[in-house]
This record gives structure tokens, C-alpha cells and sequence, in this order.
């Protein structure tokens, strides 16, 4: 877990201040919402359909129990009851009222959390693999660099007014968690020999203009990532287009310039940084930063736990979720536990205030004080001893967080939607809810496999519709929600962006179609192993379009 | 980005609605140019009188935040093809929340 220092926390403390000052002054009317409005985003605050959202930076989705109690405190006094996990791995709040705001920061300061760059044409929190640090198959911890990145990209001044917003995500496995190929910088850690380096790909991203990334580098070496970094920041920002917001993401400069010739821009900016120029980040305080993200002291454990066996003999629901909801951990007799919050027909990345403070427990517990936010809305427990494993269960189910659906079809990434969002065309969560009924039947649901939906009820795609393996986009038909289905997107190492089916469809309609597609899937595929998006790849789109589209 | 908002005719009779600053509550203006946190209460306004509502709202943005116009029929329901959003607006999020499932 990442520390602050005296000059963070001074700084933190600073800006909690000054935002107060600000919030003041608005409030007495000495600014108005124009004047006020850069200043409140710089802050995290959005104004919403209903009130205010606050969003809280999580950095690359690390919590301890004393961070997610605190969220559960401000969820539980200054909101209604609840926070929402968002897929940059932070947490919203949908309810807080302006003149709190400032002492909700104060209370997040105080345990080393804030709202800073969580908005704004900035460079945003930076993301990760949820399981970091756990993975068996990560060739090491990225949270060390990634923490580097906060710190190079933090209140950087040259970088603060950028074209548009700026989202940055890294990865140490092979098989990508954590998208990189769909964010403006993703880099993925890789090894030569001994020497660690950065495969580095630029200009993806999702919105109204999806792309995938363009690698730029095959390897950065990590004495020389701050300064790549510094020269794709530069080209973009000398060369991104500040006239039209919906081209001003990197993506529009990387396409409309050509791969090849925006990678020579940034040799050649790189190239030209003096020595004097260069971070030149000392050894120690490399050191310094990995020292934080050391392992925890696991106990010396055989890989299987007869405590474990047991109690997925005697209890069938727990072997189930088990069974589903465990990744492997690089440390025998340990497993990374998902704690599902999808609910069949709840709100999709919800957590009351009450779970939070059992997900604290457990971490506190169980847990070595860790807890991860995914970018898939859920939260994860990166080390819990398979011995522990049911009592954890027992107080997760307790909590009603035992639903066992971790990467299957009910586990979707849905945006806020038109419920809440000022941006929204069309609903998300009730056409969530409404699939998840026709897929509640676990056995049915397990028997489908890992399959992705994402739905965002807009074209700016907070929903990560584009790379869903069903992908579902809400749009508005003078006054009438519709809803867009695309197949055989995906956020992993093959990234792609899906293919829109057809004529969009009918709220009521959804589920049906959905059914459909995955009924076609189930006729379709060679046997149970094979996965929708590796039938998909197989067999092509037009049996399931014409699955969907055949009573027309 | 902002939400789009719809042109409305001058003859089209509308409402005139807003966020209350410090707490972020919706309120719809009365048909006496007052503020209510219940959509029921609003007043519907046309032509130069509407302008001129939305214009007094405008000089009041110490208290409320961002006032515009919606659609709402003469008798002061909700209409137009916002009516989705706004009545969401209006009566909360469509779906319980907040509740542990």
C-alpha cells in the first residue's frame, strides 16, 4: 500500500482548504456555478441529475480495511447509504451535499484518500490488475510503477490543462485484466532477460469513437518510463486538437496523424530531452516505492487445505461460489477471493455502507489489510488463506455478497445510466436487472461459461459497451429508450471493439435478444469448454444476427 | 459535456427547473416565482412571461444552480420527449437502491 509523506499529506490537507474556501464562496454567492465549476471538477464533484456525485480517487483500486471504513462512514453520514465502484476502479458517491463536501475530503485526508484529477482534462487514476501482487501468472507486482505514475502524474503542471481527460493503466500479466489496450496509455510489463521494461501501447480508448491501441515501443525500460511517458504527454499535448472536444482524446491524434509517424513524434520529442530535462528517478527511491507493495508475510501453507475440502463436502452453495469465484495465487494454500457485487436484480457496483464495513472486517481479518476495487465493478480480497476461506464465505453471505457469478453473464459492467447521470440517453441498471432474471438459474448460468455483457446508457461509454462480448448501448428515440446490441467485443490481451448487430431495440425486447444470442451460442459451440467469444471468433456474427433479427 | 437540452417554442408551455446549491436538491419554480423541492408545485409559463421567469431564475444563482427550461404540459405535467429524463428527474431513480438484495 502506498504512504504519503509530510509533503502529501501537506498538500492534500492544503487542498482540502482551499476547496472549503471555494465551496464558501459559492455558497455565498461570491462566485457563480461558472466561475465555480472548473474549480469543483478539479475536485471530483460532478453535479448529477439528482445532486451532487462526489468521486473518490482509489489509486489502481488499493483500499485497507481503515480506507473502506472510512468510505463506509461517508456513505453512512453524508449519503445515502451506499457508494458506487466504477470501472477506473474508484468509488462515487450519488447523494452528497455540496456544503459537506469539504468536510467529507477532510475525513478521506485523514485517511491518505482524495477526489484530486478524478475529473478534468487531466491524467486520471491510474489502473491495474485488480489480482496485482497475487497472480500466479504476473511476471511481477505492477502496483510499484503504477505508484510511480501517481506520483510523476499528481498536481504534474505541465499536464494539467491537457486537450481532454488522460487514462493510464498498467498490466504485469500475460492475459490483460486490466484493459490497457482501450486507455490512452496502457503498458504492459514485460522482461528481457533480466531487465524489466514497458511494452507500451497509446491511443485507445472508448467513447463515441472506440479504438484500440497502437503500441509504440515493444520495450521501455523502466530507468526510462517517466521520460517516454513525458514525450507521448508532449506530442499530445503540443499536437491534440483543443478545437473540437469529441477529437481532442489521443486516439483522434494517433489515427489522424498514422501510427508510424505519431511513434516518430515521440522518438524524436524523447530524442531531444536534455539531461537536464530527465527524471532521473534515484535507485532508492525506487526502492522506497516497492518496499511498500512488499508480499505479506503468508504463513508456509500446503497447496490444498483439508478445512477447505470439507466445507465444500458439507455445504454445495459454498463449493459453488468457490468454485466460481476464486483465482489462483501465486503462494500455495492462498486464493484471491471476487466478492461479487452483482446481485441478481440489484444495482450493479453497489455497496451499502453495512458491506463495507464487513468487506473491512474481512480484510482486517483475513485479508493482510488488502482489498482491491475491479474495474468490473466488484471487489476482490487478494489473500485469503484457503483455511479461512469459509468463514469468509459465511459472512459474506451473511452480508449478501456471496452471489457466484464472478467473469459470467449476470456479473455485467453497467454505467449509472439515465437513473442518475446528467449525460445519460437511456437507462442501464433495470435492463441489467432484467437479463440477470433470465439468467438467475445458476446451473444454466454456469453452463454458459464466461461471457461479458457491458451496457452505458450513452455514447460515452462508461459501460465499456464497445468491448463487451455482448455489448449493449442505450440510445434515445425521440423520448424512447433503445438500446443497441454489438458482439464480440473484448478488453483483454486480443482487444477488439464489437459489431453493432442491427436496428436497435426496445427495452422489453433486451433480455429476449440476449437469450437468444446465447442460445445460439449454446447450439453452436464445438462443446461446454468453448467459450461464447471463442464460438463467436469460430463461427463469425451472422448466425447469431440472423438468430436475432429473424422474426423481421 | 452537458446533456443536450431541447429548443421549446415559445408557445410551449414550460417549466422552469434547477439544483438547489448547497445541497444539490432538484426544485422546480412556482407559478409565484418561488422554489419547490416537489415537482408538483411547479408553474408552467409561456411566451415572453416564461423568458422572463427563466431570466429571474438566472439572477438567483447564489441559492440554485444552472435553472433551464422543460417541457410540461399547461396543466404542469410533464411532457415532451425529456419526459423520461424528467420525470426521473422529478421522482428518483427508477430502481430501489441502496438496499442489500
Amino acid at each position: 500500500m502506498y504512504r504519503y509523506d509530510q509533503f502529501d499529506a501537506q498538500i492534500v490537507n492544503d487542498r482540502v482548504d482551499q476547496f472549503r474556501s471555494q465551496v464558501d464562496r459559492r455558497l455565498s454567492g461570491d462566485i457563480l456555478e461558472d466561475e465555480f465549476k472548473p474549480l469543483r471538477l478539479q475536485n471530483g464533484v460532478y453535479l448529477q441529475l439528482h445532486a451532487y456525485m462526489l468521486r473518490v480517487a482509489i489509486p489502481y483500486g488499493q483500499l485497507d480495511s481503515a480506507k473502506m471504513r472510512k468510505l463506509g462512514v461517508i456513505a453512512r453520514d453524508f449519503d445515502r447509504g451506499y457508494g458506487h465502484m466504477t470501472t477506473r476502479q474508484n468509488i462515487q458517491f450519488n447523494w452528497v451535499a455540496l456544503k459537506d463536501i469539504p468536510d467529507v475530503l477532510e475525513q478521506l485526508a485523514e485517511v491518505e484518500l482524495h477526489a484530486i484529477q478524478t475529473s478534468g482534462n487531466c491524467i486520471r487514476n491510474t489502473t491495474s490488475d485488480h489480482f496485482a501482487g497475487a497472480t500466479k501468472d504476473e511476471i511481477m507486482d505492477p502496483r510499484p510503477w503504477c505508484e510511480i505514475i501517481r506520483q510523476w502524474s499528481t498536481f504534474h503542471p505541465e499536464f494539467a490543462f491537457l486537450p481532454r481527460k488522460f487514462k493510464i493503466a498498467v498490466t504485469a500479466a500475460e492475459h490483460d485484466r486490466a484493459a490497457i489496450r482501450v486507455h490512452d496509455i496502457g503498458l504492459h510489463m514485460r522482461k528481457r532477460g533480466d531487465q524489466v521494461g514497458f511494452e507500451v501501447h497509446v491511443g485507445g480508448g472508448q467513447g463515441r469513437t472506440p479504438v484500440i491501441a497502437t503500441m509504440v515501443n515493444e520495450f521501455v525500460p523502466e530507468a526510462e518510463l517517466l521520460d517516454y511517458l513525458e514525450a507521448i504527454m508532449r506530442v499530445y499535448n503540443r499536437f491534440g486538437r483543443r478545437d473540437n472536444k469529441y477529437k481532442a482524446r489521443i486516439k483522434i491524434l494517433v489515427t489522424e496523424t498514422g501510427a508510424e509517424e505519431f511513434t516518430r513524434l515521440v522518438q524524436e520529442e524523447y530524442a531531444a530531452q536534455h539531461d537536464a530535462e530527465k527524471i532521473d528517478l534515484p535507485q532508492a527511491e525506487i526502492d522506497r516505492i516497492h518496499a511498500y507493495f512488499a508480499p505479506p508475510a503468508f504463513a508456509d501453507k500446503p497447496a490444498t487445505s483439508d478445512a477447505f475440502e470439507r466445507a465444500k463436502a458439507a455445504d454445495s452453495k459454498f463449493a459453488t461460489w468457490a468454485g466460481v469465484n476464486l483465482h489462483p495465487h501465486k503462494v500455495d494454500g492462498y486464493t484471491s477471493v471476487t466478492i461479487s457485487l452483482k446481485p441478481i436484480g440489484g444495482l450493479a457496483g453497489d455497496a451499502t455502507d453495512s458491506q463495507m464495513m464487513v468487506m473491512a472486517h474481512l480484510a482486517e481479518t483475513y485479508g493482510f489489510d488488502d482489498i482491491r476495487v475491479t474495474h468490473a465493478q466488484n471487489v476482490v480480497l487478494p489473500h485469503i488463506a484457503l483455511d479461512d476461506l469459509y468463514d469468509v464465505y459465511r459472512e459474506l453471505d451473511a452480508a449478501g455478497m456471496s452471489t457466484a457469478n464472478e467473469s459470467l453473464i449476470t456479473d455485467m459492467i453497467v454505467c449509472p445510466g439515465l437513473d442518475y447521470c446528467n449525460l445519460a440517453n437511456a437507462r442501464s441498471i433495470p435492463v441489467g436487472q432484467e437479463i440477470q432474471k433470465v439468467f438467475a438459474d445458476g446451473d444454466y448460468e454456469r453452463d454458459i461459461g464466461k461471457l461479458h455483457i457491458n451496457i452505458s446508457g450513452c455514447i460515452n461509454a462508461c459501460g465499456h459497451h464497445h468491448v463487451g462480448h455482448i455489448g449493449i448501448l442505450g440510445v434515445d428515440r425521440k423520448g424512447e429508450e433503445f438500446y443497441q446490441i454489438s458482439l464480440g467485443g473484448r478488453a483483454d490481451e486480443k482487444a477488439r471493439v464489437g459489431d453493432i448487430m442491427g436496428k436497435a431495440l426496445k427495452f422489453d425486447e433486451v433480455p429476449g435478444a440476449v437469450k437468444t444470442i446465447v442460445d445460439t451460442y449454446r447450439g453452436l459451440r464445438t462443446n461446454s469448454d468453448e467459450k461464447f467469444i471463442d464460438t463467436l471468433e469460430r463461427v463469425g456474427h451472422e448466425p447469431f444476427k440472423e438468430a436475432i433479427y429473424a422474426a423481421d | 459535456m452537458t446533456s443536450v437540452r431541447p429548443k421549446l417554442k415559445p408557445e410551449t408551455p414550460k417549466a422552469i427547473t434547477a439544483w438547489r446549491t448547497a445541497s444539490g436538491q432538484n426544485v422546480w419554480m412556482t407559478a409565484d416565482g418561488g422554489w419547490s423541492e416537489d415537482p408538483a408545485d411547479l408553474g408552467a409559463f409561456t411566451g415572453d412571461a416564461a423568458e422572463t421567469a427563466l431570466a429571474d431564475a438566472k439572477t438567483q444563482e447564489r441559492e440554485i444552480t444552472d435553472p433551464y427550461f422543460m417541457e410540461v404540459t399547461e396543466d404542469g405535467k410533464i411532457a415532451g420527449r425529456e419526459t423520461l429524463r424528467e420525470s426521473i428527474r422529478a421522482n428518483g431513480p427508477t430502481i430501489p437502491y441502496g438496499v442489500i438484495i
